[in-house]
């Protein structure tokens, strides 16, 4: 169990730059997500918390102590891989032991300590097999039991689902967590999902372009982004005209709310409303117009247009929805307990090109 | 991935022939052509060296008269031949040595530390076979007899002349073994466990590319039993030039002998190749 702090890493492979100001704090025994689109920094900047990459400029530190010249070997910390690297001439139980052996711990504590990594990870059935013997999702177990049997301060994961199928995914993810909480270590887990991400963090970490966007619990990520990128990225977002009234209140459809930045007061600005955060009324005399339904089980979506105006996207529950046929006439109003949006652009385009 | 996948079962069979067949035709002619343009010439030797009958009356009426392998051990019990043999095994074992010695660690380095390294190091060990021979022999010749001139005395002094010849050969199947695994991967899980480099070389990467060294090794070996332009400049007898020598005597006997070391070279690359065959669909499934 270890804090860990990445501040101001800088990293450019030749002219494309990686990582820029990337700084990040983790807690103790924290799982923090990173996630983004592909290209996006998150696995370079893994990467240099492990040590397997050199940053151009900044700090790693663990517990305090600077760690950012220590080459990978001196760092004690676990890693599991996307395709998992296990070493194919080791059986499951070779594999776990190699990290033991290297630090030279007795035979017996080698044993005890695998047949502990054998059961958390539920692999008694395979402990002998070779890797190329095992499944996908069987063999990541052992990637991951690899790198915990060595008692790391931090796991590192990079993107440790990527490879497996659906179902497989989803288990492992949780058989990840509950491990996780259970020796308590300082996790890092890089992904390009955000469902992966929002289910299993802590914290998660949105970034675009080798920035960190904002660094925050799934929940407050969701309701609470920080600016247009996390709001687009995380979920989906209906992109509403709304006017700027005094200092930070917005006028969006027919209520007035919180957004979190202010505009100036009477011009209009965009800002983004969840499609849950939508209610329908059913009027003849509305001006929208229910275009297409799609069934999700609990909740159903339906596409709302309007001539002259982007398509709207409502989140009904199921039950509700069905009294909104495809062709119907409604009108539109952000819900009751909608209190905060965020803001996509806060100024018209004109006057921000003129500033 | 799996080498005994059967064929969708929906399909009929009369269509899976059909669809198959115009390529297999042209396949099969090429294989066969290819084999009538080595086995005619072979054959012709086998009945030279093995029928004891006098050339002139080798016509296709007595293909099965006289076969003898007479001619094949008077040549094995040469003692001339006896001792070139050796000495071609011996250089055999000793070209290995040194071609591994110096391409594994560069290979294997260069793999996990520079991989942009990689193209130059493939194009460096191409420059043995850019340079003809005879300019390697004059060259190394000329600096060695002035510098130490005791070495090129020895019939070793081929050995450093076959680990350089051999290097394209080397460096591409371990490289390609080192592909194979993702060696570069494994290299930094080992490191994230606190392995050193040499035990990540010795415990982790050399036990896994099994299959690429006994192929760089065969190849090796190949070239060493067949190369005569390096031991015939440089005046030394090795199994190659001494075959050459011994068929003047002795034509028949020269001939057999030399079909029989042609023989087991390509059966004993045969048996590399299967044995890297089985291996190497066990390492890929590995990586994946």
């Amino acid at each position: 169990m270890a804090t860990v702090e990445m501040v101001g890493i800088r990293k450019a492979f030749g002219s494309s730059v990686a990582l820029e100001d990337f700084t990040v704090r983790i807690r103790s025994g924290e799982l923090v997500c990173l996630l983004g689109p592909s290209g996006c920094g998150k696995t370079t900047a893994l990467r240099i918390l492990a040590g397997l990459e050199k940053a151009d400029g900044g700090r790693v530190s663990v517990e305090g102590l600077d760690i950012s010249d220590d080459p990978p070997e001196r760092r004690r910390f676990g890693m599991v891989f996307q395709d998992y690297s296990l070493f194919p001439n080791m059986t499951a139980r070779q594999n776990i032991e190699f990290g033991l052996k290297v630090q030279k711990k007795d035979a017996a504590e080698r044993r005890s300590i695998v047949d502990r990594m054998i059961d958390v990870t539920r692999l008694q059935a395979h402990a002998d097999k070779y890797p190329h013997q095992m499944s996908g999702g069987q063999r990541q177990r052992v990637a991951l039991a690899r790198a915990i049997a060595t008692a790391p301060r931090v796991l590192l994961l990079d993107e440790p689902l990527s490879a497996l199928d659906a179902q497989v995914r989803e288990t492992l993810r949780d058989e990840i967590r509950r491990l996780q909480l259970d020796i308590g270590v300082t996790t890092v887990f890089v992904t390009h999902d955000q469902h992966e991400a929002l289910a299993i963090a802590d914290r998660v970490g949105v970034m675009s372009n080798g920035r960190l966007e904002q660094l925050a619990p799934p929940r407050e990520l969701y309701e609470r982004p920080a600016n247009s990128f996390v709001a687009s990225f995380i979920g989906t977002v209906n992109q509403l005209p709304a006017i700027a009234l005094q200092s930070d209140r917005w006028q969006v459809l027919n209520r007035t709310v919180i957004g979190n930045e202010a505009g100036t007061a009477g011009t209009e600005g965009i800002v983004a409303v969840r499609p849950e955060h939508i209610a329908l009324d059913g009027s003849d005399t509305g001006l929208w117009t229910i275009e297409s339904t799609s069934f999700l089980g609990p909740m159903t979506r339906l596409v709302v247009t309007q001539p002259g105006h982007h398509p709207l996207l409502v989140d009904l529950a199921s039950s509700e929805a069905v009294a909104f046929p495809v062709g119907s006439r409604v009108q539109v109003r952000l819900r009751d307990d909608v209190g905060q949006v965020t803001v996509l652009t806060a100024a018209p385009i004109a006057s921000r090109m003129s500033s | 991935m799996s080498k005994n996948a059967a064929p969708p079962a929906d399909v009929p069979r009369h269509a899976r022939w059909r669809s198959v067949r115009p390529a297999s035709v042209v396949t099969s002619a090429f294989l066969v052509i290819v084999a009538l343009y080595f086995l005619v010439p072979m054959l012709a030797m086998a009945r030279f060296a093995f029928q004891n009958v006098p050339m002139a009356l080798l016509t296709p009426e007595k293909l099965l008269e006289g076969w003898s392998f007479s001619g094949l051990w008077t040549a094995l019990s040469d003692p001339g031949i006896i001792s070139a043999t050796k000495t071609s095994v011996l250089l055999v074992v000793f070209a290995i040595a040194l071609n591994l010695a110096l391409l594994l660690p560069l290979a294997i380095i260069t793999e996990v530390h520079n991989p942009r390294l990689r193209p130059v190091l493939s194009a460096v060990t191409l420059l043995p076979w850019v340079i003809p021979p005879i300019a390697l022999v004059v060259g190394v010749a000329a600096t060695f007899r002035a510098a130490v001139p005791w070495f090129l005395a020895s019939d070793f002094s081929l050995v450093p002349f076959y680990a350089l010849w051999a290097m394209p050969f080397t460096y591409r199947a371990l490289d390609a073994g080192l592909q194979a695994i993702s060696a570069r991967t494994l290299y930094e899980a080992a490191r994230t466990m606190g392995a050193s480099l040499t035990t990540i070389i010795a415990r982790v990467i050399i036990p896994n590319i099994g299959a690429a060294i006994a192929a760089a090794s065969a190849l090796t070996a190949a070239m060493v039993l067949g190369e005569f332009a390096f031991a015939s400049l440089l005046l030394k007898t090795t199994l190659p030039t001494e075959m050459v020598n011994y068929q003047r005597g002795d034509p028949r006997g020269g001939l057999a002998l030399a079909l029989i070391v042609m023989i087991l070279t390509a059966l004993a690359l045969g048996l590399v190749v299967r044995s890297l065959r089985r291996r190497g669909l066990t390492v890929h499934t590995a990586g994946m």
